[in-house]
């Protein structure tokens, strides 16, 4: 049955709505769990705010485990669904750089954009520093053009690399996950402890 | 507050561990009852014995004829270039790989046609596609190429091309096969289909 | 730390726990109608491209990148993701009437620093970011999270280079944040 606008169940008339309610519900869902403070994001690498861990593993293993069952049910079709093409190079200097991104900014560009709707100049900036950013790649592209189609391993997804089932994958993340719950809530408590700007 | 958490975390891993449950078998790609219907009660499965005949005369690359029959049925006679997989072991892991290659034809064969239908139905069933029944099975194959009957007078012209075709074909088979008896048995080269992963990528 | 003060001025944020469920039901969800996850750096390409194309259109049809997203029959930023960007920017909206925060225009950094440090920071940051999503083929939503909810390998090689790289460079970064 599922995925609905592949399968033509849902005309794709309808794509740019539901485009903008599911982008609202992003939004309202980022904004509400405190994404939209730079300094709660960071939080996450100095250990006195974990609230990225929390909902980015929550929402990843609520999702897998979702998407096992709904295949499992037989109401989605797991073989019409996109899967991203895998870079590994380019990949991992991409993460790379966007790490380092992510610790001087603050911001993902999914959070920046609801930090410049509650009117953080941060975020405004930030978001000015990503078209920047992806106008220079452009602009730079053909020097580094062979690169970035580099180690194309196609649409694969973890089963296809590894050979580990997508159930033992989805119990994999939700146990670390779950593990590092419980952890992050002792560490966060003895950091918060030697913090006193920080308003939480 | 903390034993909410602590009801929430086992809630979580249950839920994770029942996708082992569940999803450990690889479950078989199945089609739709009323799709199934749907091709069942047309007639375009159906392969005549002139056409599988022309085809076997041709070396056409794309026929794979299936006999369905028993081992030992199979023994005392079976078309050239057939492979033998019985009814009852057709949905083994290995026998599936003949199936579903793209650009073949599957053309189930019996003694009659019931039991290649019944092979033709399962395989619908799992969802394969380019599979088909010879018509009449062998006991029609041996009326019309083997023993072709000729038409009786005042039959159209083509009835008669057609008579003629089959006394070709039945030189061509029955000379054929006292060669391969004489000469050494030569392997069949059967095309297998490659195991494909079951999340293929793309949208 | 001041009780009263943190209390009085303690953010209504909502339980990380729930918004962590609510994002995943919603990734659920969109993979369910769309057949795809959530993105957000996509737009900000789009945005680039069509302002690129609107200053000077040859120069963009020329250029390797940005030519592919090119089309003569729609806008470059006629695209899903635009849609769900925009969608984005009014959640957050929404979300900030709710709750309070719609304020105005401010920065916030850590009292170490000066608001100025904050922004030329936040703008290399977001330089780093917009160049490092073009080769990761998606940023923290588009392949980090959904890419690796779908099983997909890039999104996981995606998800650890980023936080592995944050952790290991957090500490020459300390004073921007606490």
């Amino acid at each position: 049955m599922c995925p609905l606008i592949p399968n033509g169940i849902i005309s794709s008339g309808w794509d740019f709505v539901i485009a903008i309610i599911l982008g609202m519900a992003f939004g309202f869902i980022l904004e509400a769990s405190g994404f939209s403070s730079a300094r709660n994001i960071v939080g996450v690498f100095y250990g006195y705010n974990f609230v990225v861990l929390r909902v980015f593993f929550t929402a990843l293993i609520v999702a897998m485990v979702g998407l096992l069952y709904f295949d499992y049910f037989g109401w989605l079709d797991l073989s019409k669904i996109f899967i991203l093409p895998t870079y590994l190079t380019p990949m991992i200097i991409g993460g790379v750089v966007m790490g380092v991104g992510f610790i001087m900014g603050g911001f993902c560009p999914g959070t920046s954009f609801t930090a410049v709707a509650i009117g953080k100049i941060d975020g405004i900036v930030f978001t000015i520093g990503l078209y920047f950013g992806i106008f220079i790649f452009s602009e730079a592209f053909p020097l580094f053009g062979d690169f970035y189609t580099s180690g194309d391993l196609g649409n694969v997804t973890i089963t296809d690399a590894t050979g580990i089932p997508a159930s033992w994958v989805a119990m994999g993340f939700t146990v670390v996950a779950l593990a590092a719950f419980w952890g992050t809530m002792f560490v966060e408590k003895r950091v918060r402890k030697n913090m006193t700007e920080y308003k939480f | 507050m903390d034993r909410n958490y602590i009801y929430l975390t086992i809630l979580m891993l249950v839920l994770a561990i029942g996708t082992l449950l569940v999803n450990n078998e690889p479950k078989l790609k199945q089609i739709e009852p009323q799709q199934l219907l749907l091709e069942m009660v047309q007639p375009t499965r159906y392969v005549t014995t002139d056409q599988i005949a022309k085809m076997i005369i041709h070396g056409d690359p794309s026929l794979e004829l299936v006999d369905v029959r028993s081992a030992d049925e199979f023994e005392q006679f079976a078309l050239p270039r057939s492979v033998n997989i019985p009814l009852d072991s057709l949905i083994n892991s290995s026998s599936l790989g003949y199936f579903g290659i793209p650009g073949t034809k599957v053309v189930f064969v019996s003694n009659d046609d019931i039991a290649a239908d019944q092979a033709w139905v399962l395989t619908k069933r799992l969802g394969f596609k380019g599979t088909y029944v010879m018509r009449g099975g062998l006991n029609c194959w041996m009326e019309t190429i083997i023993n072709p009957q000729e038409p009786s007078e005042g039959s159209p012209n083509t009835a008669y091309e057609t008579y003629a075709f089959r006394k070709g074909a039945q030189q061509y088979f029955t000379g054929a096969k006292a060669e391969v008896a004489e000469g050494s048995k030569v392997k069949v080269e059967v095309q297998r289909r490659k195991k494909t992963s079951a999340v293929a990528g793309g949208c | 730390m001041n009780k009263e003060l943190a209390t009085n001025k303690e953010p209504k944020y909502i339980n990380p726990y729930l918004g962590g469920v609510l994002l995943g039901l919603l990734v659920l969800i969109t993979v369910l109608i769309t057949g795809r996850g959530l993105g957000a750096s996509g737009a900000i390409k789009s945005t680039v491209v069509a302002t690129a194309h609107v200053f000077s259109p040859e120069q963009v049809k020329s250029n390797a990148y940005m030519g592919k997203f090119i089309s003569d029959d729609h806008s470059p930023m006629y695209t899903w993701l635009v849609f769900e960007t925009i969608g984005i920017f009014l959640g957050g909206l929404l979300s900030g009437v709710v709750f309070g925060r719609v304020k105005k225009f401010r920065t916030d950094h850590s009292p170490r620093i000066t608001s100025r440090t904050r922004l030329i920071f936040a703008l290399i940051g977001g330089m780093l970011f917009g160049i490092g999503s073009q080769f990761g083929r998606g940023c923290t939503s588009g392949a980090a999270l959904s890419g690796t909810a779908t099983f997909a390998l890039g999104g996981v090689v995606v998800m650890f280079a980023i936080f592995g790289t944050g952790y290991a460079v957090a500490y020459f970064f300390r004073k921007l944040w606490i």
